[in-house]
């Protein structure tokens, strides 16, 4: 039997009035500069390496 | 397969000592904006010695098109495609804003080993989007709001 879903999510839950996700932003912003960088290059090369494999399919 | 590399572009960029600012996309992430972009768009000094440096360092970068000193000269924008990936040279922004305007509201970061740029501060960057106006710098908006809101905390 699943756990019931606890009606409050809010302590896990972050968001702006508008909408943003202020979880991801403050997760960035504990990233150095450098640190960004790097992982906004890598995001990008995941998802081309992704669009290839797809386009092969 | 094909691979974007920001990083060996900036790389390229400031070893031939050319003078620019990062701006748009890029400029939002290294600010710690959480948003995605494939190119690299930058606002390059116009003085004539560092066309020269651009034209030379462009060269090297393999760029798909070829501008001239003139296209570097002008206020208009470019979209290069370099072998590390797109590059936009932009000769102003926002309301005619070029290099030597923007410099007081760039800041510089340490963004890789022994490579230190220039990029637009977050206030000057949703500035800019909001003169634009248009439905693509509209969308990134909320997120650079809350973005220095947060940023602001620290």
């Amino acid at each position: 039997m699943e756990p019931a879903a606890p009606d409050d999510l809010s302590e896990l839950t972050d968001y702006s009035p508008d909408g943003v996700d202020l979880t991801l932003i403050r997760w960035m912003l504990s990233l150095t500069p450098a640190e960004r960088l790097v992982t906004h290059e890598n995001y990008l090369n995941d998802i081309l390496a992704i669009r290839e494999r797809n386009a092969r399919s | 397969m094909p691979e974007v590399r920001p990083t060996a572009t900036l790389r390229a960029l400031r070893d031939a000592g050319v003078d620019f600012i990062v701006v748009g996309g890029l400029a939002a992430v290294l600010n710690g904006a959480p948003i995605n972009t494939f190119d690299v768009d930058v606002v390059h000094s116009r003085d004539a010695a560092n066309i020269d440096r651009l034209l030379a360092v462009l060269d090297a970068l393999g760029t798909s098109l070829k501008p001239s000193m003139f296209h570097l000269a002008s206020s208009g924008h470019l979209n290069l495609v370099t072998r590390h990936g797109p590059l936009d040279l932009l000769g102003t922004i926002g309301r005619d804003l070029g290099y030597r305007d923007l410099l007081a509201h760039s800041i510089e970061l340490d963004v890789a080993d022994g490579l230190r740029i220039r990029v637009l501060d977050l206030e000057t960057l949703i500035a800019v989007k909001e003169e634009l106006g248009g439905d693509k710098d509209r969308a990134v908006l909320p997120i650079l709001r809350r973005t220095l809101e947060e940023k602001r905390k620290l």
